[in-house]
């Protein structure tokens, strides 16, 4: 698992502890950097430098933004490191999500690759039952799971044996070349021995002449068998390259074609060709050396990223071997690469007169797959890379036959293990499971037979794997920390230890930088305010100390305008009932309220309205008592003020001067409160007298003369 | 002539008898105490008490409950300052005739709602 960023490593949390360590030693009293910053905040300064700087290079460090991008870039769990793979978690989610292939067709399907399988057993392919599973094969291929291999290994399986038949063919003409080439070479021998020239010379002076007619004479008789016997051995060895050549190309076809079906995890298409091969070929334990050679020149696109593919990333491959011992002339063997493809071939001369050669061609061509899916990982690459890995890693088909074999039943016991796991509710284990044997044996019967039931909580997990590391992507803390909360509820065995401790480290650094904020506020410096809490609030946006720290900002810029800060005032007081208070100032809040633009203006122009009217009248009741106790009638100063307290019981200083004139008029008030005490128990005979009595003491009393009448109208309705 | 001395004598003491006997209910009722009825009315519902009073005003007439009068008591309190009460004369006895500032001994009874009902009327 990739761990780019140092920043997680233990070795930089502890020299982060480390750092921090002498800032909270020489702060007794501060226990978190946030209360240090508070008491920067208030004036109370750290004692060095060095804690301004702690604080700083702490929180720097923990800001940067790629650490929450890669808070999941870690090894919390095998499953959710799958995850990170963006291909295989769209290929492994949409599986999840597909029905299981139970249709009559898939049924059927697998039915006949069963039949061919078993046709084609080691003790079981007999000529007849090679033949039917071969017929098999074009039906095999009906189906759309089957994705055509059927029909590949068909054409292969029809290519070999025509290959088989041309090389009998050779063989058989080649035997009876020989047979006249026996002759030719006797009829020769036999020519040769039975040559009779004339060996004496008419004259002395004839013998040179004479040696002469003789050698030409020899040559004349002789040539044509020589030429003869030189043609055969020609066909012959001409033959017997194109038998070496058909061979190994068939072979080379099918063994290509088996790999191939090997890394695309196509293992009972493997099996199924490697069986036909064995019956084909004699040569089942043939060395896949050839192949390698060959593998080894495809081509690899390391510029090829998760989704490029270059175009020429075409693989090529071509070898040829030959020998000859000709002077002149002789054999050879040529490969190449071409724009349109590889190419390979084996000729002779024919002037070769000597020994015969040995020779053999590979062509490579036409192995590239086309795999060219942009949207994921290099597909091509991965092609290329399997290809050369299993050829490397298995020198012979029969050990690619018993790795798929192997494969097929560990996939098989894998999926009745993932069974057992999601019954135990074991939910990370058994989605690790079920991912294993989806990468291993995505094509095989048993996991695709497993049912959307059997899926639905591993795609239920996995969906929430995806929106993990989608949130981890997003830096939403918050919803990374609600979808870890969620994984741990759903799996209790999720190790989120790990994910949680990033996530505090993320939260703390937010805090840091808040701190260094406040640290910023106090000395006045806006821009580090601004940068600080800019990067406090990117690490975590809803850190809930930089939205209380940017409502503390936006107080402190309301006090640098009075008008700002006298509405608010203003409906802090009104919400208090607090109307002296806004009558005392009433000339800023109606200098504010004129300056008021926002849309609260005229309602809080008629609540100063209402406030003044108010006060106005309370003012003025207030003024007439004081006047009236001016002289001497404190009842008369208490009366009045008491009709205006009914109706404003929450005027303090009202309310204080009518306590004060009650002390100055007892009896009357004792007399008019025991009235209106009776009254409301419905003692009217009671009440009565008392409204009586504080009559009698105080005649002009408006509340004895209405508490008179009113009491009278109660005991007698009809009264006149 | 003896018969008439009789009857003089018998139509005498009759007279005598029933003066006596007014004076006799009123003398024999309790003063009212003006205190108490202030400070709780209802403890007193149902008693009768007499009281001595001078008419000050007249409050309300109903046809169906009477007349409200509000009176001074002759007796004050020992402040010195005078007692008002309220009394309502029922129509039963709406051939008194009441005035303001008219003397009364009063008979009368506390009532539902602490009202005083006067039973009985006469100066003194």
């Amino acid at each position: 698992m990739r761990n780019r960023y140092h920043f997680y490593q233990p070795g930089f949390v502890l020299v982060a502890i480390a750092s921090c360590a002498p800032l909270f030693g020489q702060v007794p009293n501060a226990k978190t950097i946030h209360e240090t910053g508070q008491q920067y905040k208030e004036g109370n300064a750290l004692t060095s430098f060095g804690d301004n700087s702690a604080i700083g290079s702490q929180a720097m460090f923990e800001a940067s933004l790629k650490a929450k991008k890669n808070i999941v870039d870690m090894k919390p769990n095998t499953f959710l490191s799958l995850w990170n793979n963006p291909g295989f978690a769209i290929q492994f989610e949409k599986y999840l999500s597909a029905p299981a292939e139970t249709s009559e067709d898939a049924k059927l399907y697998r039915q006949r690759m069963e039949r061919i399988m078993e046709l084609l057993s080691p003790g079981n392919a007999t000529k007849q039952n090679q033949d039917e599973a071969f017929n098999l094969l074009p039906k095999a291929s009906d189906f759309e799971s089957d994705a055509n291999n059927c029909t590949t290994i068909h054409d292969a399986v029809y290519a070999a044996a025509n290959a088989r038949l041309q090389i009998q063919k050779l063989t058989e003409v080649d035997r009876i070349l020989e047979t006249k080439l026996s002759a030719a070479q006797y009829n020769q021998l036999h020519a040769a021995q039975s040559l009779t020239l004339s060996a004496i010379a008419p004259g002395k002076n004839d013998v040179k002449d004479n040696d002469e007619n003789q050698a030409e004479l020899r040559t004349a008789k002789l040539d044509p068998s020589k030429s003869n016997v030189a043609t055969l051995k020609q066909t012959i060895q001409r033959n017997q390259a194109q038998i070496a050549s058909a061979e190994v190309q068939a072979k080379f076809a099918m063994q290509s074609l088996i790999l191939q079906f090997f890394v695309q995890r196509r293992y009972q298409h493997v099996i199924i060709i490697d069986r036909f091969y064995r019956a084909l070929f004699d040569d089942g334990d043939q060395s896949l050396e050839g192949f390698q050679q060959m593998a080894d020149k495809m081509g690899y696109n390391k510029a090829a990223g998760a989704v490029k593919l270059i175009a020429d990333a075409n693989p090529k491959g071509a070898t040829a071997v030959g020998s000859g011992n000709n002077r002149r002339g002789g054999a050879g063997a040529s490969a190449g690469a071409g724009p349109n493809g590889t190419d390979a071939s084996v000729g002779n001369n024919n002037n070769n007169n000597d020994n015969g050669m040995d020779a053999s061609a590979i062509s490579g061509s036409g192995l590239h797959m086309g795999v060219e899916n942009l949207s994921v990982e290099s597909a091509e690459n991965a092609f290329v890379t399997g290809m050369k890995g299993a050829s490397r890693t298995f020198k012979s088909l029969s050990q690619l036959d018993a790795f798929a074999n192997e494969v097929i039943r560990d996939v098989n016991e894998g999926v009745k293990v993932y069974k057992f796991l999601l019954e135990k509710s074991e939910i990370e284990s058994a989605a690790s499971q079920l991912a294993s044997v989806f990468t291993k044996g995505e094509y095989l019967p048993s996991v695709r037979l497993l049912t959307q039931d059997e899926k639905r909580k591993t795609l239920a997990y996995a969906q929430l794997c995806n929106r993990l590391v989608n949130a981890a992507n997003s830096g939403n803390i918050d919803a990374l920390f609600d979808v870890v909360t969620k994984m741990k509820a759903m799996n209790p065995s999720f190790d989120d230890a790990e994910i949680l401790a990033k996530l505090q480290g993320v939260k703390t650094a937010s805090s840091l930088l808040v701190a260094q904020a406040k640290v910023a506020a106090s000395k006045g410096d806006l821009q580090s305010v601004q940068t600080q809490i800019t990067r406090a609030a990117a690490l975590w946006p809803n850190n809930p100390e930089v939205t209380s720290f940017s409502a503390d900002m936006s107080k402190l810029g309301n006090v640098a305008r009075p008008e700002v800060q006298a509405l608010t005032d203003f409906d802090q007081l009104d919400s208090q009932h607090n109307y002296r208070q806004i009558f005392d100032d009433k000339e800023k809040y109606i200098a504010a309220l004129a300056m008021d633009d926002s849309n609260r203006k005229s309602e809080r122009q008629e609540k100063l309205r209402k406030v003044l009217s108010r006060m106005q009248e309370i003012e003025t009741s207030i003024m007439r008592s004081q006047e009236i106790a001016r002289r001497g009638d404190y009842a008369g100063a208490w009366e009045g003020l008491d009709v205006t307290f009914s109706q404003y019981p929450d005027d303090q200083k009202l309310s204080q001067l009518r306590a004060d004139l009650t002390t100055q008029a007892p009896d009357f008030v004792h007399d008019i409160r025991q009235a209106k005490s009776d009254e409301e128990k419905k003692e009217y005979g009671s009440s009565l007298a008392w409204y009586l009595r504080s009559q009698s003491r105080y005649p002009m009393s408006d509340l004895s003369k209405q508490g008179i009448q009113r009491i009278v109208r109660l005991i007698m309705p009809d009264a006149s | 002539m003896i018969v008439l001395l009789v009857l003089l004598a018998a139509g005498g003491g009759f007279y005598g008898l029933h003066q006596n006997g007014g004076e006799a209910s009123l003398r024999t009722t309790e003063e009212l105490d003006p205190s108490i009825y202030y400070d709780n009315a209802n403890s007193l519902r149902g008693n009768t008490y007499k009281i001595d009073a001078e008419i000050d005003s007249a409050l309300g007439n109903s046809p169906t409950k009477g007349r409200l009068f509000s009176v001074v008591l002759k007796k004050q309190t020992q402040s010195g300052a005078p007692v008002v009460l309220p009394v309502l004369v029922p129509p039963t006895l709406g051939g008194l005739t009441i005035q303001k500032g008219q003397h009364y001994l009063m008979k009368v009874k506390v009532v539902e709602e602490g009202l005083l009902k006067v039973e009985e009327a006469r100066k003194p």
